[in-house]
């Protein structure tokens, strides 16, 4: 039993160890794993592998997947290594080994990750998108959807959820100075908001505070909420301080290992059961919604990479990705996950600071958006302008 | 002036309405957390002052910039004007408990502040460069923590510390609180005075009065569930000074802060392990501005009842329950920690 002097040395020595870390802005310790939400991870790594991968790998899969080939606890597996500062759910910053995955091989990056859960599903490893100049001429990896005709629907982009990543106790990603991603991404969220309602768009924010808000309670929001378009901001993470770009996910299949324990790894924490997620999954295929999120990303990708780079010429343009992000498979408009920026990058730390920066993306990010709304918008003129033609 | 070694402690409660200072050498004050500016030179010449502080700031506040630059009780992000004005509070307290903080000779200053339960590091970042050319030493704690510690309240209990802009809750269980012992509700003093000008509006709409008239009134009346007396202030309608009885608008405010400080407090008790729940339920102090609403500590044991029934309790001195608790976490931290917290 302590007695009163212990428990006053026991919190002397805490409040000091919280002053320190505050003082060298040391990153928190990821939030415990228990053996519960484990298992509900194995059991989404069960299910985005059988929606997302193709047909004939998939026995494969799920044996590998079902019989783990490691007698490495549950627990162990999915636990993030603790010098990474992990988020909780599905958070934008790729891990640090994800993050090299550019520059590495598959083996190499699923090795960085620590002990595996399983071995890497034997596919075919295929590169991501490009980072190109040509953000719209990402590679698919699958059949192109057929297109609709937007011409006959009436379209409208109106309302637009800004989801500012993390938040309360998931910091996401943070410096050695004490910046902490999620402070940058409400920030620039709140500005975004500023921008999108000067231009009569209405505007929800899945938080405009510094609090948690689960992943699963971020789409439901914007699903009841009837909201046109779903935008995601956050910022990466890549090891080694090198590299300083720019990428934006919508949902997709992926065939890198590494994403998809990515995403089983990210999306443990969402809220979803199975049978949620299961239903979720149809929706992941809805052409016209996937697609539009892919005009969406592209939109984004191609005003933040202009703009930023007219003032910071050394950004990356790191391309349009798919990944299986749980925000982006919860939501029913198109959405994308827009990694704004690398926080891990010295130099861009030292912008993100500076209101001025985080004005900056946010105003591109708004052109994005603007872009494609005007773009979504004009159609039904268009096509009125066709009619009167034919006639 | 110091108390040993040429070192001074200090703990501090840096309020959004009040701002406590308690040092080591048993100089203890309270301000009103006001920085105001002189507008122009006629001002400047009126006030004879670069500076003016607390209730002195606020009575001439037609003639300043005047400043509350502590927002849910951390620096209003963004705005140096504000960063500036914590600054200048600081010393000010500093100078209050005998610190002349331009002065080469003075003592070293160690330093304990309170900030809100969920402060975030970079607000604890902006605090601490506030603090910078004040004091030498600087240690940030959580603030209910601080009132905790002082009240040697270690072990199995809760502390709600309503303050102007937020309420913080805290858990204690023997060690330093972490994001799941503690919370903070952004409905504190100032939603309270927010929602009573609301009210006084809807029901006096020829009635004339500033935020600053509010704030007096409620803390002059204060007060959940029955009356004990009529609320009756003087404000002027259409410029005739007029005696107005307030009190179902002051009512009507104060218990707006009831619900969600009782759903709150009832959310972290659940949270405590079911062994010691009890404890927790019979061990609730409230402190801070907030607590004085008379008879809350009535309306949260009532929300009590449904869980098997509890006690609340205020702390003796609202007013420096935190900065003394500070102080007290100041003087039981050893040299060798203190000295590696130098700003």
């Amino acid at each position: 039993m302590d007695t009163h002097n212990d428990i006053k040395r026991r919190l002397l020595r805490e409040v000091m160890q919280d002053n320190l870390a505050t003082y060298t802005a040391a990153p928190p310790l990821p939030p415990a794993v228990h053996t519960g939400w484990a298992v509900v991870g194995k059991m989404l790594l069960v299910a985005m592998a059988v929606v997302l991968l193709p047909v004939d790998n998939m026995s494969t899969v799920i044996s590998t997947v079902i019989e783990p080939q490691s007698e490495i606890p549950i627990a162990t597996v999915i636990e993030a290594p603790r010098e990474t500062p992990q988020p909780a759910l599905v958070t934008a910053p790729p891990p640090k080994a994800l993050s090299q995955a550019d520059e590495s091989a598959p083996e190499q990056r699923v090795a960085a990750l620590g002990p595996p859960h399983v071995e890497a599903p034997p596919l075919a490893y295929q590169e991501p998108f490009p980072a190109s100049e040509e953000v719209g001429n990402a590679k698919p990896t699958f059949l192109a959807p057929t297109l609709i005709d937007l011409a006959v629907l009436p379209l409208e982009v109106r309302k637009i959820v800004i989801d500012p990543g993390h938040g309360g106790k998931d910091i996401g990603t943070s410096t050695p100075g004490g910046l902490a991603e999620k402070e940058v991404t409400l920030d620039i969220g709140i500005r975004l908001r500023h921008l999108l309602e000067q231009a009569a768009f209405e505007v929800v924010m899945t938080r405009d505070k510094d609090e948690t808000v689960p992943l699963r309670q971020r789409t439901a929001l914007a699903n009841t909420q009837g909201a046109d378009l779903f935008v995601s901001i956050h910022l990466n993470w890549i090891d080694g301080g090198q590299i300083r770009g720019i990428e934006t996910y919508y949902l997709g299949p992926t065939e890198d290992p590494m994403l998809l324990q990515l995403a089983a790894q990210e999306n443990r924490d969402s809220g979803y059961a199975l049978a949620d997620f299961r239903k979720l999954l149809d929706y992941i295929y809805l052409s016209v919604r996937r697609d539009e999120s892919r005009r969406l990303a592209e939109s984004v990708q191609r005003t933040l990479v202009t703009a930023l780079r007219r003032q910071y010429p050394a950004l990356a343009n790191r391309g349009v990705k798919t990944a299986p992000f749980a925000v982006l498979v919860g939501t029913e408009m198109p959405a994308v996950l827009a990694e704004v920026t690398c926080l891990s990058h010295p130099e861009e730390a030292r912008l993100l600071a500076t209101p001025q920066y985080r004005q900056d993306i946010a105003q591109a990010l708004w052109q994005g958006i603007r872009a494609y709304a005007q773009a979504l918008n004009r159609f039904p003129k268009i096509s009125q302008e066709r009619r009167l033609t034919h006639e | 002036m110091s108390d040993t070694n040429g070192v001074l402690h200090v703990g501090i409660d840096l309020g959004t309405s009040h701002s406590a200072i308690s040092a080591s050498n048993g100089a203890r004050h309270v301000v009103d957390s006001y920085i105001g500016w002189p507008m122009d030179m006629v001002a400047r010449k009126v006030l004879k002052k670069s500076v003016l502080i607390g209730r002195e700031a606020l009575e001439n506040r037609t003639m300043l910039d005047l400043r509350r630059p502590l927002e849910r009780g951390l620096i209003k992000e963004g705005s140096g004007k504000d960063a500036a004005a914590v600054h200048e509070l600081l010393r000010h307290l500093l100078t209050l408990v005998g610190v002349r903080p331009d002065d080469p000779e003075r003592p070293q200053v160690r330093a304990v502040v309170g900030v809100p339960a969920e402060a975030l590091r970079v607000s604890k970042q902006h605090l601490r460069q506030a603090m910078k050319g004040t004091a030498d030493r600087l240690m940030i704690v959580s603030e209910p923590f601080t009132v905790a510690y002082g009240l040697e309240a270690l072990l199995h209990t809760l502390v709600i510390d309503i303050g102007a802009g937020t309420t913080d809750f805290c858990v204690m269980n023997g060690h330093y609180p972490t994001d799941e012992d503690q919370r903070t509700l952004e409905l504190a003093g100032d939603a309270v005075d927010f929602r009573l000008a609301a009210l006084l509006r809807e029901c006096h709409p020829e009635a004339q009065f500033s935020i600053h008239m509010v704030r007096e009134w409620k803390e002059q009346w204060s007060f959940v569930g029955a009356p004990t007396a009529r609320a009756m202030v003087t404000m002027p309608v259409a410029g005739k000074p007029t005696r107005l009885d307030i009190t179902n608008e002051i009512r009507t405010a104060c218990e707006s802060l009831v619900p969600p400080v009782s759903e709150t407090m009832l959310e972290l008790v659940a949270r405590v392990e079911p062994e010691y729940q009890e404890k927790v339920r019979h061990n609730i102090t409230l402190a801070g501005g907030g607590s004085q609403i008379f008879g809350l500590g009535a309306a949260l044991e009532q929300a009590l009842v449904e869980v098997g029934g509890g006690r609340v309790q205020m702390v003796s001195d609202v007013v420096f329950a935190g900065a003394d608790g500070g102080l007290a976490l100041a003087l039981d931290a050893v040299d060798t920690d203190w000295e590696q917290l130098v700003m």
